[in-house]
């Protein structure tokens, strides 16, 4: 266990390095110059493009500009400035923070409450409890995010006036709305994906032993059918937790949450490539990281799965 | 010739005093944006303009009724020639910090913008200053033409007449800056000692909040209304909006266009339009042969019914543009552009004549909005002109100022000013004069420089008609075609009032009431 594990962290050197290449080459390429776009329609002094466009290295080619970088990550801790220079650990610090608790927030709604509907769904098939949870499951994954954002904000925020609209200043209260909109696609999915295969494994033999015996039909799903229905979800929730900072970047800007998702975007936009690269990793490593935490669940779930 | 300009009291400051409100004035929430910075330096945007005019106080400020400058620092000015110039400075001001703001405070920061070490975004403002190249080049350390005399004595000397100083150093660019602030610049900004109205409270929180409480030992004449400023940080206006309709906010100056036709249903009274120097033009690159005839950019102009774009595009919101000054400044005229009337007739005998290009192709930048109307003008230009096809280039601001700077654009493209004072100067020289930075269109013309060069070497009463003459020029030679001026429309809670904008389009949030709280 503990050599796989090694080797699945040895292996995320690799995968971050060539990560960051690329994520610093695309925005390297971006056409236009980002030090003329900083001042709009009202020029800087070309004195000053220049001493700017050193400072940050933008004379040079792209792979010195790279290395560059790189080298002050890893022998100084240092992670760049943005133009105006500000640190971009002190970025990361300030947002980082507010994208891990919608995150969380959002997991736990996708994971809940597709958990419940999911379970409901499948004991009591074919019932109306079943036909409502798909229905609205299905509008939920076909309702485009910014539709769901903005008709919570109005029914919500505006109308009912229960959730802030908006921002962050009211506490966890303001997560509520943006982590019910980032959690709502999964949701239908995991309730999807949980009914089916409990579906399946209630008609299975060991539940159908395990009822004949006498069992309570509580412990019979959860002990027997959930347990072996729970290994594609957690596959699937892992899997989405990391790719929630790619929903992140709609919600936050919507909700003007200060997170690293609405700011990854506008660094996109400006050029920025210190923040982008910076932000992108911790993402990347994000992504890994969950993944061997998936992987190893797996051996908790199911005994039969072990790593050497 | 002495110049001294009297403080000419604001119309809706005076309406304030016989209702005062209650404790103190009362706390206001309002939006900007994510500023770049908190330098008054380095700052060009309008994200954190807005926000260093309430924490700073320049030698002059504007006076927002008849857009000239006022004495703000300095009590007085003086001038023979409008190249030497002596300003007398208020002995009352102190940075936020208990340091008194002297004449050494305005040679120090000034020094400390324009050297090229420090990359400052409003270097350039100060070229007009003796000294400014040598500094720049490294030359020098100083500028020669900025002296303090005595601590309450500024002595600026220029390197050509320019009767438009006070009005200029009413900019960000030359707001005083405290001695800690060039110990540690990042420090600095992340909470703004000034000399202004208000000071910060706490750090600017990025991307979330900047919060300021009045400086209660501001000594000018009219400190701000309100106890305590909170401005909220968006980046999204359409959020923006929805928290003011549900009280979160107190004030959003720029509501999104999507929501203009529905703000009367959604704010009652509680809104307001507001006229803006921005000015959108259409420009034409004459260092191509296409647009190098004069009949050719007239007859374009002429093609172009400006009303029914503000009409069928804007629903009304915008002012149409038949000249290239700010309707909002004084000297401006609404008749003074012969071949600005819609007349298609006309145009299409002259485009005819000239022989314009059949087929081009019309440039913009992605953005808000922008796209359409430049369709519509296209398509009048289809209708009414012997032109066959317009193709269309849309690309992203920075690769758009690229294709700018290199000269390779081929056809008319979208571009917008706004004013950094209001000055008929910087509406033109910036743009129009030769070898401009921003003279996209690389128009050239020496009676527009020349007409410029007096205007600007005239004083502040003489100059308008002189900068009338120079805009005539332009006129009728038509670099770029003007377009409109954009209106700002601000909504507002039910618990403030006196919520209106200036010409850059900021609120002035000094001078709104809180009605209750």
């Amino acid at each position: 266990m503990t050599g796989y594990i090694i080797r699945r962290l040895l292996q995320f050197i690799p995968v971050v390095i060539v990560a960051t290449l690329i994520v610093y080459a695309m925005v390297f390429l971006m056409p236009g110059d980002p030090i003329r776009a900083l001042s709009g329609d009202r020029p800087m002094s070309e004195q000053v493009q220049d001493r700017l466009r050193e400072q940050y290295n933008l004379n040079d080619p792209f792979l010195i500009q790279y290395g560059k970088y790189m080298w002050g990550v890893f022998t100084q801790g240092d992670f760049g400035t943005t133009f105006q220079g500000r640190p971009v650990l002190d970025i990361i610090q300030q947002g980082l923070p507010v994208t891990l608790t919608l995150a969380a927030v959002a997991f736990c709604f996708q994971a809940i409450i597709g958990a419940i509907a999911g379970i409901l769904a499948a004991v009591y098939k074919d019932s109306f409890i079943d036909r409502f949870v798909q229905v609205s499951l299905v509008v939920a994954v076909a309702l485009p995010t910014l539709a769901i954002a903005f008709l919570l904000q109005l029914t919500f925020g505006l109308n009912l006036g229960w959730f802030p609209i908006a921002g962050t200043r009211d506490g966890m209260v303001s997560y509520i709305l943006p982590g019910i909109v980032l959690a709502a696609v999964s949701t239908g999915i995991v309730a999807r994906m949980l009914r089916s295969e409990l579906i399946e494994a209630l008609q299975s033999d060991y539940v159908r032993t395990a009822t004949a015996k006498g069992m309570k039909r509580s412990r019979v799903v959860t002990r027997h059918g959930l347990r072996n229905s729970l290994i594609p979800v957690v596959t699937f929730l892992g899997a989405d937790l990391a790719t929630m900072m790619g929903g992140a970047i709609v919600v936050e800007s919507v909700f003007n949450m200060p997170g690293l998702g609405g700011q990854v975007f506008r660094s996109i936009q400006a050029q920025e490539n210190t923040i982008v690269v910076g932000i992108v990793t911790l993402m990347v490593l994000f992504y890994v990281v969950v993944n061997l935490l998936v992987d190893l669940l797996y051996a908790v779930l199911d005994p039969r799965i072990r790593y050497e | 010739m002495a110049l001294v300009l009297s403080a000419c009291g604001n119309g809706a400051e005076e309406g304030a005093a016989d209702t005062q409100p209650a404790d103190g004035g009362g706390v206001i929430s309002t939006y900007t944006c994510e500023p770049q910075n908190l330098q008054p330096g380095n700052n060009t945007e309008n994200c954190g303009s807005r926000v260093l005019q309430q924490l700073f106080t320049g030698l002059t400020e504007v006076d927002y009724d008849t857009y000239e400058a006022q004495p703000a620092m300095a009590v007085d000015w003086h001038t023979e020639d409008q190249v030497q110039w002596t300003f007398e400075l208020s002995e009352e001001y102190t940075f936020h910090n208990g340091d008194p703001v002297t004449a050494q405070s305005f040679v120090d920061t000034w020094n400390w913008v324009v050297d090229p070490d420090n990359a400052q975004a409003t270097a350039n403002f100060h070229d007009k200053f003796l000294g400014y190249e040598d500094v720049v080049n490294g030359d020098a350390e100083e500028m020669e033409g900025v002296r303090a005399v005595d601590d309450y004595t500024l002595e600026i000397e220029l390197v050509e007449p320019f009767g438009q100083l006070p009005i200029v150093l009413t900019y960000n660019g030359f707001y005083p800056m405290p001695e800690v602030a060039f110990e540690d610049m990042d420090a600095f900004q992340r909470s703004p000692i000034g000399n202004g109205r208000y000071q910060m409270d706490g750090e600017w929180v990025h991307d979330s909040e900047i919060n300021m409480d009045r400086y209660e030992d501001w000594p000018g004449e009219n400190p701000g209304e309100p106890e305590r400023i909170e401005w909220r940080i968006y980046n999204d206006i359409e959020t923006a909006y929805l928290d003011v309709q549900a009280g979160e906010l107190d004030i959003l100056g720029e509501v999104p266009p999507s929501r203009i036709g529905q703000i009367e249903d959604d704010f009652g009274d509680n809104y307001s339009q507001n006229e803006s120097s921005r000015f959108v033009y259409i420009g034409l690159p004459t260092y191509q042969q296409e647009w190098e005839d004069v009949n050719v950019r007239r007859a374009l102009s002429m093609a172009m019914d400006r009303e029914e774009i503000n009409e069928q595009i804007f629903q009304g919101a915008m002012t149409p543009a038949y000249g290239i000054l700010p309707p909002i400044l004084p000297m401006s005229r609404n008749d003074a552009c012969e071949y600005c009337e819609f007349d298609p007739e006309q145009a299409a005998e002259l485009y005819e004549e000239a022989g314009g290009p059949t087929e081009f192709t019309v440039y913009t930048d992605i953005g808000t909005g922008h796209d359409e109307y430049v369709e519509a003008i296209a398509n009048q230009w289809i209708s009414h002109l012997p032109v066959e096809d317009i193709t269309f280039q849309s690309l992203e601001f920075a690769q758009y100022l690229d294709l700018h700077d290199s000269r390779e654009v081929t056809g008319p493209y979208r571009l917008g000013w706004l004013l950094a004072y209001p000055s008929a100067q910087y509406a033109m020289e910036p743009l129009y004069s030769t070898g401009a930075a921003s003279n996209n269109a690389e128009y050239s013309s020496e009676d527009f420089d020349d007409a410029i060069a007096e205007a600007n070497s005239a004083d502040a009463e003489e100059a308008d008609e002189l900068y009338q003459a120079a805009e005539d020029h332009l006129l009728e030679d038509l670099p770029v075609l003007p377009l409109f001026f954009q209106d700002y429309f601000i909504v507002h809670t039910d618990r403030v009032d006196n919520v209106y904008s200036d010409l850059s389009s900021y609120v002035r949030v000094e001078d709104v009431r809180v009605l209750e709280d």
